[in-house]
Formats: C-alpha cells, sequence, structure tokens
C-alpha cells in the first residue's frame, strides 16, 4: 500500500519537476538561468525524495510528509510561467508558502511534533504571516501590468507605496526568519543528546540556507539595479539543495538507534548484570543518563541499579518513564530523556527487548535460587540425619548397652551367690537370663554398629570399610588411598559401600568384590566392582536410590555399570570441597 | 594386685567394682575420664588399670589414647582396654608395638567374672589379651584363595587362642592337648601360612592377626 503511495507521489513529484522544468524554460520573459532552474528543480525533487524515505522508514514521525510538502511547494514558484493571470497569482502569492513549511519542519525536527504552545503558535504564526503579509506588496503594484500573465490582486498601482510596504515586508520577513531561529536553537540546547546527533546536521546546513534567503531577499533592498540578481539566483536553489540531504543525514543518524535495537537483541542473549543491562540500554538509546529500576514485590518497589529505591512519582524534569512488563506484571522501568518519546517506536522495542532479558533473568535467577536451596535443604536433611544416627547410636551406647552390661553382671552375681543350694530351677533360670542378656548385648551391638558406625567418625573412612570388608559374607578386598575427606562426604561413601555390598550378597552370586576409595581432583572417587552375574539396574530397588540421592545432596554422582554376565561396577564421585 | 578402673558409666564401673572386690583383687583408684585417669595412674602406680575406650569429653577413643599413653609412660603397669564395640583396628594400634601387658575386651566380657578375672592376670602377667570377637571375625573372614581353609578343625582351635594371646600352655589346658601336640599344631599353622614361628607369645599374637588381616581377596 505505502509502496503504491510511494511510487504515485514520486511520479507526481516527477511529472511536476518536468512541467515547472519545461515552462522555466520556454517562457520568454523574466527567464531565469538554466543552470539556476536545474538547481532549483533538483532542490524540489530531493526534498520529495528524501520524504518519501523519512515516511516510509518513520510513518508516525511528520518530517516526512513535510519534506515532501516542501518539494511541491518547489514547483508552486514555476506556475507563473504558465500563459494565464490565475496561475501567475497563485505561483506569486503562495510561492513563499515553500518559507512557513521549512520554518515548520526546523521548528518539529526531528521528532515531528510541534511539542510546545509555543512551537504550536510559532508556525501557526508564520503560517499566517506568510499568507496575509503577502497580501501587500501583490495589491500594491508598482508598475504598470505587462500583457501576459499578471497579477490579479494587483489592485492599487502606486511604485511608492509597493516600495515602502516591500521594505517593510522583508524587514518583518528577516524578523520572522529570527524567532524561528531562535527557537531552533532553544531546541538546540535543550535537546537531549540524542536529539541533537538528528538535529546538528540540520543545524548546520540551516547556516547557509539562512544566509542564502536572507541575502537573496534583502539584496532587493540593496541593489535596486538588479547587478547582483544573477548571483542570488542561484544562491537560493544551491542552498535548498543542502537542506533535504542534511534533514534526511539527520533521520538516519536516529534510525540508526532503531538499528541498535537488533543489535541489543542480540547481545541481551546472554543474561547480563543488571549494571551491565542498563548500560546496553544506554548505549542503545543513546541516552547516558538513563536510570534501569527493577520492580521488587517483597518490597512493592522499584529498586535501582544502585540498590536504592526509585520513585516514579517524583522523577526530575526532561525525565520520561517507560514501564516494562511481561504478562501484566510489573518488571522493571526505564527512567529516560523525555525526548526519546517522541520515538515511541524506539522506546517501545528497547523495552520490550529489556523485558525479555529481565524476565528470562527474573526466571534464570527464580531457578537459581529454588536449585540452591533445593540443594541446600537436602544437604542438611542428609546432615541432619547423619546427625540423629550419631546421636541415636551414642543414646544407646550410654543408655541401653551399659544397662544390659549392669544387667548382666547383676544375673552374674546372682548365679554365684546362689552357690551349692539345691534350688536348680532358679539357676536354669539365671543362666538362661545371662544368655539373654548376652544375645540382647550382641544385637544391640550390632543395631548400634549398623546406626552409626563408631569407627567411621573415630578412625576415618579406611578401618570402617576394612571393618565392614571383614563382616561381608563374601571375598572383600578394600584399597582405601585417602584420608580427612569432610564427614558427611565420608559418610556417603560408607553408606554406599554398606548398600552396595548387601546388594551384591543378595543378587550378583559374586566370587569377590573389590571396593576403592581414593581422591580424584578434589573429588573422593569411590568404587565397587564384583565380578556376579551383572544385569544389576539403579532405579530398581531403593537401597541404590536413596544412596544416589545422598549423594546427590553433596552434589555426589553415582553411575552403575552392570552389564548381563560381567559383574556390577558402581562408581561414585564426590565433591570433598564441599562444607 | 592393684587396679585403677576408668568409666564414665558409674553404673559399670561400680559394678565392675564391686566383682572385682569379690575376686579379692584391690581396686586402687577410680575415674571418669581419661585426664582423672592419667592423673590416678601417676599417684596409684597400679599394676593394671581397666579402661573404657569411650570417655568424655569426646566420646570417640579417649580410653585408647590415655591406654597408649599409660603404657608409654609405665611399661610395668599393664592395660586392659574395654569396648562396646570391637575392632580389628583398634586391637592392632594397640598390640602394634609387640609390647607387652596389653588387652582389648568387649565390654560384655565383665558378666563373666572368670574370664575378666583372667584377662586382668595374662595382662598384669605381660602377656596380651585379643578379644576372641575380634579373633573369630579374622578367621571367619571370607577370602577368595583362603589359607584357612587348609587347616584341620583343631589347628583351627589352637590358631583361635593362640591368636586370643594364650600362651602354649593355657592352650594345652584349654582343648587338653599335650604340649606337643599343640607344638605340633602350631608348627603345621604357620607352615600352611607360610610364615615364620615366632618364639615369644606376643610377637606371635602380632603376627598371626597381621596375617589373618592382610589376606583379603
Amino acid at each position: 500500500m505505502s509502496r503504491l503511495r510511494n511510487l504515485g507521489i514520486l511520479a507526481a513529484a516527477i511529472a511536476a519537476a518536468a512541467v515547472a522544468g519545461a515552462l522555466s524554460s520556454t517562457a520568454s520573459a523574466d527567464r531565469p538561468l538554466p543552470a539556476a532552474i536545474a538547481l532549483h528543480i533538483a532542490a524540489g525533487l530531493l526534498f520529495v525524495v528524501v520524504g518519501l524515505v523519512i515516511w516510509t522508514r518513520t510513518p508516525g514521525n511528520r518530517v516526512g510528509p513535510l519534506a515532501i510538502a516542501i518539494g511541491f511547494a518547489t514547483f508552486i514558484d514555476d506556475l507563473r510561467f504558465l500563459p494565464y493571470s490565475a496561475a501567475f497569482t497563485v505561483a506569486d502569492y503562495f510561492g513563499p508558502l515553500q518559507y512557513a513549511l521549512l520554518a515548520h519542519l526546523a521548528v518539529a525536527f526531528p521528532g515531528g511534533r510541534l511539542r510546545s504552545r509555543w512551537d504550536r503558535r510559532l508556525v501557526e504564526g508564520v503560517y499566517g504571516w506568510v499568507l496575509l503579509s503577502n497580501l501587500f506588496p501583490e495589491v500594491f503594484w508598482a508598475s504598470a501590468l505587462p500583457a501576459g500573465p499578471h497579477n490579479l490582486l494587483a489592485l492599487h498601482r502606486d511604485a511608492h507605496l509597493h516600495t515602502i510596504v516591500g521594505n517593510v515586508h522583508q524587514v518583518l520577513n528577516v524578523l520572522v526568519a529570527l524567532l524561528v531561529i531562535g527557537t531552533v536553537w532553544r531546541h538546540w540546547t535543550l535537546a537531549s543528546r540524542p536529539s541533537r546527533r538528528a538535529m546538528a546536521p540540520v543545524a548546520w546546513a540551516s547556516g547557509p540556507v539562512a544566509v542564502a534567503i536572507a541575502a537573496s531577499n534583502s539584496l532587493g533592498l540593496v541593489d535596486p539595479f538588479g547587478n547582483l540578481k544573477a548571483g542570488t539566483e542561484y544562491l537560493t536553489p544551491a542552498a535548498l539543495i543542502i537542506l533535504p540531504s542534511a534533514v534526511l543525514i539527520g533521520m538516519l543518524r536516529t534510525s540508526l538507534r532503531h538499528s541498535a535495537v537488533g543489535q541489543l537483541v542480540v547481545e541481551l542473549r546472554q543474561a547480563p548484570s543488571p549494571a551491565r543491562l542498563r548500560d546496553t540500554l544506554a548505549q542503545t538509546l543513546r541516552d547516558p543518563t538513563l536510570q534501569l529500576a527493577y520492580w521488587v514485590p517483597q518490597e512493592g518497589a522499584y529498586i535501582g541499579t544502585d540498590g536504592r529505591p526509585v520513585d516514579l512519582a517524583t522523577v526530575g524534569p526532561n525525565v520520561s518513564t517507560t514501564l516494562i512488563e511481561r504478562d501484566d506484571q510489573r518488571i522493571a522501568a526505564l527512567l529516560h530523556e523525555s525526548s526519546l518519546d517522541e520515538d515511541p517506536w524506539l522506546i517501545d522495542a528497547v523495552a520490550a527487548a529489556a523485558g525479555l532479558a529481565l524476565d528470562n533473568e527474573r526466571l534464570h535467577a527464580e531457578l537459581v535460587a529454588q536449585l540452591a536451596e533445593v540443594r541446600a535443604s537436602r544437604a542438611r536433611i542428609v546432615e541432619a540425619t547423619d546427625a540423629a544416627r550419631r546421636r541415636l547410636e551414642r543414646d544407646l551406647h550410654d543408655g541401653a548397652q551399659q544397662r544390659l552390661v549392669g544387667l548382666a553382671l547383676a544375673v552374674q552375681m546372682a548365679r554365684d551367690k546362689l552357690g551349692a543350694t539345691p534350688e536348680a530351677q532358679v539357676r536354669e533360670i539365671l543362666d538362661a537370663a545371662a544368655d539373654q542378656v548376652v544375645h540382647a548385648l550382641a544385637e544391640l551391638r550390632e543395631l548400634a554398629s549398623g546406626i552409626h558406625p563408631a569407627i567411621l567418625t573415630e578412625a576415618g573412612l579406611g578401618p570402617a570399610l576394612e571393618s565392614l570388608a571383614e563382616r561381608a559374607p563374601l571375598p572383600v578386598s578394600v584399597t582405601v588411598s585417602v584420608d580427612g575427606a569432610p564427614a558427611p562426604v565420608e559418610a556417603a561413601a560408607y553408606f554406599l559401600v554398606c548398600e552396595a555390598l548387601a546388594n551384591v550378597s543378595k543378587h550378583a552370586n559374586a566370587r569377590s568384590v573389590s571396593v576403592c576409595a581414593r581422591r580424584e581432583d578434589a573429588c573422593l572417587v569411590v568404587e565397587i566392582i564384583d565380578d556376579g552375574v551383572g544385569g544389576a539396574d539403579a532405579s530398581q530397588g531403593t537401597g541404590l536410590r536413596g544412596m544416589a540421592d545422598r549423594l546427590a545432596a553433596l552434589d555426589g554422582r553415582v553411575s552403575v555399570v552392570s552389564p548381563e554376565g560381567q559383574g556390577t561396577h558402581i562408581s561414585a564421585r564426590i565433591p570433598c570441597a564441599l562444607s | 594386685m592393684r587396679i585403677v578402673v576408668a568409666d564414665d558409666s558409674v553404673l559399670v564401673r561400680e559394678a565392675l567394682v564391686r566383682v572385682l572386690r569379690d575376686a579379692d583383687l584391690t581396686v586402687a583408684g577410680q575415674a571418669g575420664d581419661a585426664e582423672a585417669l592419667l592423673a590416678c595412674v601417676e599417684t596409684e602406680h597400679p599394676d593394671v588399670v581397666i579402661v573404657d575406650i569411650r570417655m568424655p569429653p569426646t566420646h570417640t577413643t579417649e580410653g585408647l589414647v590415655a591406654a597408649r599413653a599409660i603404657r608409654a609412660a609405665h611399661p610395668s603397669t599393664a592395660v586392659l582396654v574395654l569396648s562396646h564395640h570391637i575392632e580389628t583396628h583398634y586391637a592392632m594400634e594397640l598390640i602394634a608395638d609387640g609390647g607387652s601387658g596389653i588387652g582389648y575386651l568387649l565390654k560384655d566380657r565383665i558378666s563373666d567374672v572368670a574370664e575378666i578375672v583372667d584377662a586382668i592376670r595374662r595382662v598384669a602377667a605381660g602377656q596380651s589379651v585379643i578379644d576372641p570377637l575380634v579373633v573369630q571375625r579374622l578367621v571367619d573372614r571370607r577370602r577368595t584363595a583362603n589359607p584357612v581353609d587348609a587347616l584341620s578343625a583343631r589347628e583351627r582351635e589352637v590358631l583361635a587362642l593362640m591368636a586370643e594371646g594364650r600362651s602354649n600352655q593355657a592352650i594345652c589346658q584349654r582343648l587338653f592337648l599335650s604340649p606337643k601336640t599343640v607344638e605340633a599344631h602350631i608348627r603345621n599353622i604357620f607352615g600352611k601360612f607360610e610364615i615364620e614361628d615366632m618364639a615369644d607369645d606376643n610377637r606371635r599374637v602380632l603376627t598371626v592377626l597381621t596375617y589373618l588381616r592382610r589376606e583379603t581377596a
């Protein structure tokens, strides 16, 4: 659609340029110099083309249509070469509209909108002034009207009055131009850095244009004989041809920021730190004052990257706020220069990209925190379990076991005191009691050692595994070349071997097992290798599964390789740096 | 014979003291922890110390450490270490230097007065005393090429008693065998194990236990 529109406008402009060129070069009277005609037409066409480019790239920006309008307005002046008085009048009267449009563009540049009330009044005033003030030199005509096309508005012929009105008009024109220049200057001083980047080329180009226009106008005042007029004919179109290029360059510099959004998305692939994200966004928006504030639900407030709360209601002057939200949830806010509001597409795109990155970052952080919490809680559970086991064993040792030994002694003494009395039944009962106590002690010993082997905490993993091997129901060789691993790591390794040996003796039908514990890097590596039937499945049975969980709580890993008929190889790695 | 008893359990300590006094042994002192025990040994110079392996403050192997300290400082004082848990590792630590007059018994043994008194007399006489449970574990241990399997039932009995620290004479009395027969059994055992016989009883205990322990798969 816009492509068709653009082609139409371009065709119209070329047609208008062709007509204007043909008219101005064939006109007999008051014929301009050919080079001046060429420059004049080129400037008009250039304005239209530049306007089309800008309009296509930033459809919401009025700079495009304005530039197109200026281009077409350039050709109005050439209507005077038509053989009709009406056309001559239109050309003479509406020709200067071009300057009003130029003023409009200058005041509205680069955002395309008139931001303040003064700007709007000024532009309205300039349009009004151009249309109204032009009436006077038109109406008060100096010389006799020619036979050809002439000014239809010339009602009062008075050479003297014409000169006076003309001069006053010129002076006032200069004043209006100064007002416009002053306003643009004020815009420049207040402009943000990104705005200045766009304004700079236009500002630099406007100098020559203003000088040229002023010169061609004021020369009329000082050069009544027209000796210099030939020179000024080149001056205005030559200056005008610079201006659209400057506008285009300025707008392109702005739209470079748009392409930077693409770069931003690429850069945000890797979740950056909050400070780096702020820097990246500031760079993309070319706004070094940019602030990034995170919404922290727990605080119910926005917190800046420096960790301080940010009150969006009391931001400074010339600062605008753009909220970053995902799924109707507040995530963050961008505090940026107000001038960026002129380019809503840019700020929306940057906010969306930042939202994506922040959301990713937030989800990632949540996940990491949850994972860390799960890990920590698992480690705590294992530690608590180990502590509970140690306490239970100690309680058994200090309580039941001691009391049973005392009881055994008492029974023994009772039996001795009985001496050789004939109460054989009592002796039998006491013998049975003594026997029971000895058995109870033995069972309690096994139980206590199963709950927590005292030797593990007292003498370490090596003696504990040796002790385990001594009591195993099949040959077990133990090689331990590691000493002083953290207690939870040693406990995990010990219980893993316990579980593995129990499994081997139950299911593997193995002739022998070798157990090996050694240090590799900062890890305790435990291997249990049997020559049994193999085919063990780690996912089957709760024993090994539980061991895997226990190891995982310490960031350890266990692998079970058990091909059918080739024995089972259990291997565990437990980081020792922990705790 | 003067004895010092160290155990943090008052119940067990007092019961033991009564048993010892009933057996006409002199209890020269009592202690509840290793520090008090060492102080008591310094003042009382007992013939025998009976010490629980696990005592305050850490409740791990204080008794063991104290036993070795006493053996080093007072070679004439015999030490009998008692424990609820019996571990080969500790037995080996105690007899590692091949020294005499040291014993390691399961605490349950004090319920058999005759046995505990016998153990006290043996350590006092400079012998080693190793709990039968330690020996049983080592003899019963499963091995791939098990040299114990090559022994006869009688030889195994002799091996066990020898490993417990008993003298040839004691083995003779226990098994109702003549000294010559016991010597023949012992020669056979050492021959089958392919290790050299030791003249010294205590060195022999260490050698046998080390041998049984060394053998793994």
